[in-house]
């Protein structure tokens, strides 16, 4: 079996990115790493055989110039394993390459195995309230969960700059709500919910994300008040998170929202409701209105 | 346009933890079976896009009859049929899927569209919809908020981190479907619920072949955490929540 992994050349210093050669290089088999991009960032770190897709459009890829970026960039033997981090990259063309090729695709997987000449995957199922065992294909696109593998410093054994001859890239508009942070790869996260109260409550929240270096995030129920945009909503009905540290502030926690949040590696929850069912599933909780909180933790952070 | 939407029943994912029961054979539980969420949006625009462009939509579900239900709200709202491969409700590959859904859509003819929602709450695989795109060797648009018909082509509006996206696609296009505002499932008028009891759902037997990926295993996740409270007054509070920051090795520009 050979290992691979594909990635945007601009991605290569993320930590998913980086876990994602770690586990490749940890399983003992032949890698190779599939790299796009705009050949402007030098020698790509990544692991092991480095094949470069360049063009100038894989700088910011839609998922159409991707996908055949990828497929040009793989030929006909992509390796049996193909590892990707969770994100953007592998919403637009993970499934597709493994359709493409007549594998199967998972996501959201925190361990991988070979047994034998097949792969074993552990993956979150029915929204983080189980772990389910996965068993037999010989050949999978597998995206991981971020922050279940070691980041490796990947030192390419050989370098191969391929430049690529794609079709023309789809026109489009692109539009930022919000400072474009990818909730599914930052560290810290911190959420707002229905408890900010107001649009500017839950804005109020930008200061603290700042002062940590979090993206911000948001409950259904404050995208449903039209606070934050669904692109920051969080659960099961948004996206999953396992930052190294969430703060849900003013959610309730519900079940729609702990299914988004349940990996994370630390949780800590203000929130005015002593008996707010955020706090069964909180390390640190914090029975306290947050805006009489947050002037005292401002001066307490030195922000 | 004619669109073939794709559905499925799951056990509601909104189920407080401790209600659903998981052993290898899968979960089980006193749960509700419901539309998935994402599912409900895909129908929703599967209806809006017959709608505005005089079209129609055939609606497809794999597995056993609880997904009836699913099927039949889509007949509800306007199906012109309905089709349910057959399989038991336990884990299929999402390759095997993607397959057996693939011979169904052949089988009905040519469309413009394939919507999918973009993940089932049950395995949070959210991959059938590209597995589907590259066996179809088709276009896909993946977390597709709106979609409005302009002339022979689609404008699309798709999340992205941060923001959206819109761009002009000419169909035949793999849609994933997310939630947003202008995919909020509508309700079915009585009538046409009492009338879509009476209509017939298309069952097929599935398209054989390799069963790929199986559940070896499936547990209850760590969910309950044993939480410290802080006490005290908000100065006291935050001093202490400082404190556990700082633990985190959390400071001012983020984790150390």
């Amino acid at each position: 079996m050979r290992a691979g992994v594909l990635c945007l050349e601009r991605d290569l210093a993320e930590g998913p990115v980086r876990e994602a050669m770690g586990l490749a290089l940890a399983l003992g088999v032949p890698v190779e790493s599939f790299v796009l991009g705009d050949g402007l960032s030098g020698v790509p770190q990544a692991a092991g055989d480095v094949r470069m897709g360049v063009h100038p459009a894989l700088g910011d890829p839609d998922p159409e110039t991707a996908y055949q970026a990828a497929l040009a960039l793989m030929g006909d033997a992509p390796p049996e394993l193909l590892l990707m981090a969770e994100g953007q990259l592998f919403e637009s063309v993970g499934a597709r390459l493994a359709g493409h090729y007549g594998r199967t695709a998972v996501r959201d997987v925190g361990r991988v195995e070979l047994a034998g000449d097949g792969l074993r995957l552990v993956k979150a199922a029915f929204g983080g309230k189980a772990e389910a065992v996965l068993a037999g294909a010989e050949a999978a696109v597998v995206a991981l969960r971020a922050g279940a593998f070691a980041q490796a410093d990947a030192v390419p054994a050989g370098v191969e700059s391929v430049g690529l001859d794609l079709p023309a890239p789809v026109e489009r508009q692109v539009v930022r709500e919000s400072k474009g942070e990818d909730l599914g790869r930052a560290r810290v996260v911190v959420s707002g919910g229905r408890g900010m109260g107001s649009a500017e409550g839950y804005q109020g929240l930008r200061a603290l994300a700042d002062l940590l270096g979090a993206a911000l995030g948001a409950s259904r129920a404050a995208v449903d008040e039209g606070w934050a945009s669904p692109s920051q909503q969080v659960g099961i009905t948004g996206r999953k998170v396992a930052p190294e540290l969430y703060l849900a502030i003013g959610i309730s926690g519900a079940s729609q929202h702990l299914s988004g949040m349940s990996q994370s590696r630390q949780v800590v929850a203000v929130n005015k409701d002593e008996h707010a069912p955020i706090f069964a599933a909180a390390d640190i909780g914090v029975v306290a209105d947050w805006q009489q909180l947050w002037p005292h933790l401002k001066r307490a952070l030195g922000g | 346009m004619r669109s073939i939407v794709f559905l499925k029943a799951i056990l509601d994912p909104e189920a407080p933890p401790g209600v659903l029961r998981f052993s290898p054979a899968g979960a089980s539980g006193d749960v509700q079976q419901v539309l998935g969420p994402f599912e409900g949006n895909a129908l929703e625009l599967a209806v809006q896009l017959a709608q505005a462009a005089s079209g129609s939509f055939v609606a497809v579900a794999q597995g056993d009859p609880a997904q009836d239900a699913a099927l039949r709200k889509a007949l509800a709202l306007g199906a012109e049929s309905a089709v349910r491969v057959e399989a038991d409700g336990a884990f299929t590959d999402p390759l095997v899927t993607a397959r057996r859904l693939r011979a169904v859509a052949l089988s009905l003819g040519a469309a413009d569209l394939y919507l999918f929602g973009r993940q089932a709450g049950d395995w949070d695989m959210g991959v059938t919809a590209g597995l589907f795109a590259g066996l179809m060797d088709l276009p896909f648009v993946p977390l597709v908020q709106r979609a409005v018909p302009e002339g022979d082509a689609l404008r699309v509006r798709r999340e992205i981190a941060g923001g959206y996206e819109e761009s002009l696609r000419r169909p035949p296009l793999v849609l994933s479907v997310t939630n947003g505002p202008a995919t909020v499932l509508r309700l079915p008028k009585v009538k046409d619920v009492m009338l879509a009891n009476r209509r017939p759902i298309d069952v097929r037997a599935p398209e054989a072949g390799p069963a790929g990926l199986a559940l070896e295993g499936l547990a209850a996740a760590r969910t309950e955490r044993a939480g410290r409270m802080l006490s005290g007054d908000p100065a006291a509070q935050a001093e202490q929540l400082a404190a556990e920051l700082r633990r985190f090795r959390i400071g001012q520009g983020g984790v150390q």
